[in-house]
């Protein structure tokens, strides 16, 4: 029937044909070839009427074009390629062809099977080949990679589809290394946090994390796919700036994310174009994301400042958590080990080892805008050197003398032209300049070796001429360039702001979000943002449980960041769960100096701050029951010495209250300043006491503080480390971990062995268990509270044990799967803390110690600290008394904290009387495996330095993203295959 | 079936028929050499048995006339995927009397049709497994350069041979998915399509990287054949597997169609670039009809009609338009083989 139609429809339309014929032939002798078909065999085409169409149309929507077959069979086109291995088998049924025996594309190089039982290549990447499946098990979800996005020193990002939502995803596929892996649950922690509690709209130009999951020993972590970043859209643009209009478009999306990273308190650390990706989904047009957290860490100052204090009164005295302890000073201690942003988008505190803060972000962010608009990088520093130099030339004036102060490199680029005296008067007066930055000759005499500088491209102009004198856009009518002359006037005044030396100054996300280059209004005269909202310090309060079995938390320490309820709650750590505590009449504080000058048991106490820390890594989202921590029996430690209370109403102030800056530190923490920030070395260096006996002294250099016990219980273990002869980096810091270790322990070698160099490869395990939200929260509770309050809990030796045993545990606990519990904020699970022997004296001398030796060295380390753990729960912020605060941390704790199930099994003695057993208990098959690799991995890991696989990693250039297809100009001939046409590397030559 | 035969007679100066006593698939015609004054057209059955057979027939275009050459069939395992001569226009390259035919299926092989006898020259099998076998869904045998032969295989691969030396040149993981077509465009460049929607083009001087020129629009909608413009290389033509569409690609705009022919009412099934023209296309498919298509410099607001077209009667299997007689397409459908003249 049906070919009869046809023939008739061919036929039928003699009439028809004779025009269509001529409008043909009008067609083809138009035509600059020759040829043209004739009508011999074939007819004049005669198109279908619309009803006829909307026929086939209606057939082809049921039937796929069956009407047209006479039999239901498929096209032998069909039956040759795509089900030829069905035609060929019923040809011949011994006919046998496996999918598997198709050669693989690698997308990993090298992939040379190595590690890992041969799923690994030398550097511990997963060898990648197309189509291999990522399992998720517990959630039985699939992932096939499909393409290699990027690699890094972290490992490879891969583009895979997700057959559950039928899309294309972007996975992380971690190393299989511990290191790498810690550090990766920091961003999965990071991102989640943000992700959910503080951005679940998706509203702030965040990327989402989808999932995370191990596979084959690799963490491997979920994200949206997007699509090119903005240096390759720069590239694209042929280093040409972006509209401005673009510009501020762009600008505005980063400066939502920045806000939300201020709230949540997290510092990016590595923001650059690269990280900023346009989304694929072409809802928004030129919608952003920033990626890339894998060296976002916390808020210096806001971890550090908060403490935990547990009180429990029950038998003797107090107890802290010492393990928050050690969170906090190990946080801060590794902060300093690793080097933070790219060098074009470095922020001249961090580049002169200064104390960090979100300021530094924005840093990098002023130096993106105008990179968007200049096209090139505004302070494309050769070297660190150079890139002071551009700063200095561009922006004019330098980093104020507070700064420059107290900042570890500072010798490396200035000279000190006045005195100490000339110090102290100059404060406050902006005329007189202490430091003068050196010359490249004076820094080639000092280096001795000429600093690198690279190409000038702004031919030494400053911002505003750079701004000013950039070429118009072709074409560009008067009035728009008219326009855009009062919209680069306002740019500059905005990149004036942002690129702003003295971190203390520099806007805040929300300051610079009101700027007229954002908002669009028009730009009349210079912005004064309005002051940063004040933080709500003193008065926070915290609700004190005093449920029977409920001990007495609280929080220490002065958050001037600490803004509200909201953000209080969203940081509030899930791990610490308050529960059955006896109840705690006291509080104490951390840290204080009195038992510092105490004295007992150095060693001890300093290492086991590595220790927890490791476990605190290891207690990382992913570990399915949490940790256990044993903190119980050995962690008791009381003491009231009053230099401790005081310490602690002035612990974030120490070094900072007398700099300009430091102003928020002034005793009362009430104030508003975004720099602040409270390095770990202020608590040694602080001198017991008043306020007034703060000197001048700046952490970093007074070490005259307390510091010189730090110094020599370093050196001590330093040595006793050499017996131990473990080889390890020479750093100090590092070894003075281990050894403090080992000193702990001599007894179990093994142990020692395995853990005493965790420390180094952990700054993520720590980092990823603090909650910075709780450390705030509790924080400025606890300014509050301190002046009330007259006893100080100082952790001591036992804790020293307990953390030990705690590091055990977090690595048995550490590797095993992801339970989604560990997430869930609304989880909760034992609680932490019970009695434990209290030793109060030695306590607090080895807290204070430890603090010391933390303070001693942090400065020596560039690295960010990273950090937030997990940070889900409900503290309650606000309620009104100060001793109510303890409550609010108990809820805060009572979520998911896992760390204290074996509470009760706490040996109270302190110096390695932990057991042993505890470490072997519940540790999978390939505990072993893992602690073998943990003992390299610190080693490298805590270099500072460039050699430091931190920064290679995660500052490194990968470029993640789809790389973008070429424009369609550019035409390229055949033989050679177009370099702008999408390519890939992707497939293997097999011969 | 009557009526395509009557058509054939109807029409008899502008078409010959050839009824085969098997259905067919696969067809070649011979280039043009002056030592042949008749035209070798080669044609493989498609019988689901082991054992296929391949006919070589002789065309006359002075009288139109087809004629079997009986002496000259041959067993094939398999349905044969793709015939092809030997590309050679200089006949120094072969005998004069012979002629060079490959073949794919389930490997690659080469035979020498002679004057009253076929010669199996070589199989080409790059397997390392003899158990196994990935059979060849298509292949192509490179102009410039006669002695280089690309096979597209369902094991993700194409594999270059040097059939002077019997050695594999080189072999590339072409796609994510089964090779279903490949196409030379230069001597060293070729073009493949797959089932995980992509067509490629790959040079042999930079293995590491390929091109990719386009993506069916729903990810994994495979592509079933290419056809590469061998007079003007910018442009090519794909099919996508159940579409009744014919994407034209200009490899300067890879990712955008430059042109998509929709005037097919079924399925397209094959697809030839006419030989002497830049400009034309042909395409045949279920809905038993061959369409020629002149590619506009401006494409209308409502897509593109063809400029002539052929009934068959049945669904077109296959499409040849050989370089040697560029007045002639030959088409397959059913049991025969068709030469219209255009």
């Amino acid at each position: 029937m049906d070919e009869v139609r046809v023939g008739v429809s061919s036929c039928s339309s003699e009439a028809e044909q004779t025009q269509s014929r001529d409008t043909v032939e009008e067609t083809a002798a138009s035509s600059s070839s020759g040829w043209r078909p004739r009508e011999l065999a074939f007819v004049a085409f005669v198109p279908r009427d619309k009803e006829e169409q909307q026929e086939d149309e209606r057939v082809n929507a049921a039937g796929k074009f069956l009407k047209y077959r006479a039999f239901v069979r498929r096209p032998l086109v069909g039956r040759l390629t795509k089900e030829i291995v069905e035609t060929y088998r019923i040809c011949n049924p011994q006919f046998k062809y496996s999918e598997d025996l198709n050669p693989k594309r690698f997308l990993t190089s090298p992939s040379t099977g190595v590690l890992n039982d041969g799923y690994d290549n030398a550097n511990s990447d997963l060898i990648l080949t197309v189509n291999l499946v990522l399992i998720h098990v517990e959630k039985s979800r699939r992932y096939i990679v499909k393409d290699l996005l990027g690699h890094g020193t972290f490992g490879q990002v891969a583009k895979c589809w997700d057959s559950d939502t039928n899309s294309f995803v972007a996975v992380k596929i971690i190393k299989n290394q511990p290191a790498y892996y810690q550090q990766a649950l920091v961003e999965v922690t990071i991102l989640t946090t943000l992700n959910k509690k503080y951005d679940p709209e998706d509203k702030n130009h965040i990327v989402r994390i989808y999932d995370y999951f191990v596979y084959q020993r690799h963490l491997c972590i979920c994200f949206e796919l997007l699509d090119t970043n903005l240096y390759e859209l720069i590239k694209m643009n042929h280093f040409r700036g972006l509209s401005i209009g673009i510009v501020q478009l762009f600008s505005k999306q980063i400066l939502c994310g920045l806000a939300l990273l201020k709230d949540a308190g997290i510092i990016h650390c590595d923001l650059k174009p690269e990280n900023i990706l346009l989304c694929t989904s072409s809802v928004k047009q030129a919608e952003i994301k920033i990626i890339d957290f894998g060296s976002a860490c916390m808020e210096n100052r806001t971890v550090y400042s908060y403490i935990q204090v547990y009180i429990h009164c029950r038998k003797k005295a107090f107890m802290i958590n010492p393990v928050v302890i050690l969170i906090i000073w190990y946080l801060n201690y590794m902060s300093y080990l690793f080097p933070l942003q790219s060098r074009y988008y470095r922020s001249p505190e961090v580049l002169l080892g200064y104390q960090y803060t979100t300021a530094i972000d924005m840093w990098s962010f002023g130096c993106i805008v105008a990179e968007l608009f200049l096209g090139l990088p505004l302070f494309p520093g050769a070297s660190e050197f150079d890139l002071l130099r551009r700063m200095i030339e561009i922006i004019g004036g330098q980093p104020p003398d507070y700064v420059l102060r107290d900042a570890k490199n500072t010798s490396k680029f200035f000279k000190c032209i006045g005195s100490l005296q000339n110090i102290e008067i100059s404060e406050g007066s902006k005329n007189g300049r202490v430091y003068q930055a050196l010359t490249e000759e004076e820094y080639e005499a000092r280096d001795l070796k000429k600093p690198s500088i690279g190409k000038e491209y702004f031919n030494n102009m400053n911002l505003e001429a750079i701004v000013t004198n950039y070429p118009y856009r072709k074409n560009l009518p008067k009035e728009d360039i008219a326009k855009e002359k009062q919209t680069r006037l306002a740019l500059i005044d905005f990149l004036r702001g942002l690129v702003e030396f003295d971190p203390a100054k520099r806007w805040s996300p929300f300051q610079a979000s009101k700027h007229p280059f954002i908002t669009g209004e028009p730009f009349t005269h210079p912005y004064r943002p309005s002051p940063e909202t004040p933080y709500i310090p003193v008065v926070q309060n915290i609700k004190v449980d005093n449920h029977p079995g409920g001990g007495h938390w609280f929080a220490a320490g002065l958050s001037p960041n600490v803004s509200g309820k909201n953000r209080a709650s969203l940081y509030s750590s899930p791990h610490f769960q308050m529960a059955q505590h006896p109840p705690a009449n006291s509080y104490g504080s951390v840290g204080s100096h009195g038992s510092y000058n105490d004295g007992a048991g150095l060693g001890s106490s300093y290492g086991s701050y590595g220790e927890s820390s490791n476990m605190f890594a290891y207690y990382s989202p992913i570990a399915p029951s949490g940790m256990n921590m044993h903190n119980q029996g050995s962690m008791s430690m009381l003491g009231n010495s009053p230099d401790a209370r005081r310490r602690i109403k002035y612990q974030p102030g120490n070094g900072l209250g007398v700099s300009p800056s430091g102003g928020n530190f002034a005793p009362l923490p009430l104030g508003a300043s975004p720099s602040q920030f409270t390095p770990p070395s202020s608590y040694s260096q602080i001198p017991v006491g008043s306020p007034g006996h703060f000197g001048p002294t700046s952490p970093a250099r007074g070490a005259s503080h307390g510091s010189p016990l730090g110094k020599t219980a370093a050196a001590s273990q330093f040595n006793r480390r050499k017996n131990w002869g473990h080889s390890g980096s020479p750093q100090t810091q590092e070894t003075a971990f281990s050894s403090h270790w080992h000193g702990q322990y001599p007894d179990s070698t093994s142990q020692a062995e395995g853990t005493s160099q965790a420390p180094g490869s952990s700054p993520s395990y720590i980092q990823s268990n603090i909650n910075p939200g709780n450390w705030k929260q509790r924080g400025s509770g606890g300014v509050s509270a301190n002046q009330k309050i007259p006893s100080m809990v100082m952790p001591g030796s036992n804790m020293n044990s307990q953390s030990t045993e705690l590091t055990h545990d977090n690595v048995e606990t550490g590797f095993s799967l992801p339970d989604p519990g560990d997430w869930d904020p609304n989880y909760s699970d034992e609680l932490l803390l019970q009695e434990g022997g209290s030793d109060e004296s030695s306590l607090s001398t080895e807290f204070g110690r430890s603090m010391n030796l933390g303070s001693i060295e942090p400065w020596s380390g560039f690295g960010r600290l990273n950090g937030p753990g997990q940070t889900f729960s409900t503290v309650e912020m606000g309620s009104p008394p100060t001793h109510d605060f303890q409550a609010a941390y108990i809820h805060s704790m009572s979520k998911p904290f896992h760390l204290m199930p074996h509470i009760s099994q706490n040996s109270p003695s302190r110096f390695g009387h932990q057991s042993v057993q505890r470490f072997t208990h519940g540790r999978p098959p390939q505990g072993s495996d893992w602690n073998q690799i943990k003992i390299q991995a610190p080693s490298g890991f805590s270099n500072v330095g460039p050699r430091s696989p931190r920064n290679a990693s995660f500052t490194g250039n990968m470029s993640w993203g789809r790389r973008m297809n070429p424009p369609t100009s550019s035409i390229p001939p055949i033989s050679n295959i177009p370099p702008t046409s999408r390519s890939r590397k992707d497939y293997a030559r097999i011969d | 079936m009557e009526n395509s035969t009557q058509e054939s007679h109807i029409r008899s100066e502008n078409s010959v028929t050839y009824d085969s006593p098997y259905p067919l698939y696969a067809m070649a015609l011979s280039p043009n050499t002056n030592s042949h004054p008749q035209q070798r057209i080669a044609v493989g059955s498609f019988i689901e048995e082991y054992t296929n057979r391949i006919d070589i027939l002789n065309f006359n275009p002075e009288n139109f006339s087809i004629k079997p050459q009986p002496s000259l069939s041959f067993d094939h395992p398999y349905p044969p995927t793709k015939l092809m001569f030997h590309p050679a226009t200089n006949s120094s390259l072969q005998k004069t009397s012979s002629d060079l035919l490959a073949t794919s299926g389930d490997y690659l092989r080469l035979w020498e049709v002679r004057e009253n006898s076929v010669e199996a020259l070589s199989l080409f099998n790059n397997s390392k497994t003899s158990e196994f076998c990935a059979p060849l869904t298509s292949f192509d045998w490179n102009e410039i350069e006669p002695k280089r032969i690309g096979t597209s295989s369902i094991d993700t691969t194409c594999t270059i041979w040097d059939i002077e030396r019997g050695v594999v040149e080189t072999q590339l993981i072409a796609h994510d998915k089964e090779v279903y077509d490949i196409a030379w465009g230069e001597s060293r460049v070729f073009a493949s399509v797959s089932a995980d929607g992509s067509v490629r083009i790959f040079d042999l001087r930079d293995k590491e990287h390929s091109t990719i020129i386009y993506e069916s629009p729903q990810p994994d909608t495979p592509l079933l054949r290419l056809a590469w413009n061998k007079k003007d290389l910018r442009y090519m033509a794909t099919i996508l597997m159940d579409s009744n569409k014919v994407v034209i690609l200009d490899i300067r705009s890879p990712t955008t169609p430059v042109a998509e022919l929709e005037r097919h009412r079924a399925g397209v099934n094959a697809i030839a670039w006419a030989p002497r023209s830049s400009k034309h296309i042909c395409s045949a498919g279920d809905d038993t009809q061959a369409l020629i298509w002149e590619l506009p410099t401006v494409a209308g607001p409502n897509g593109i009609d063809p400029m002539t077209m052929y009934s068959a009667g049945y669904e077109i299997n296959q499409l040849q338009w050989s370089a040697a007689q560029p007045d002639w397409i030959a088409i397959a459908f059913a049991n025969k083989m068709q030469l219209l003249r255009v």
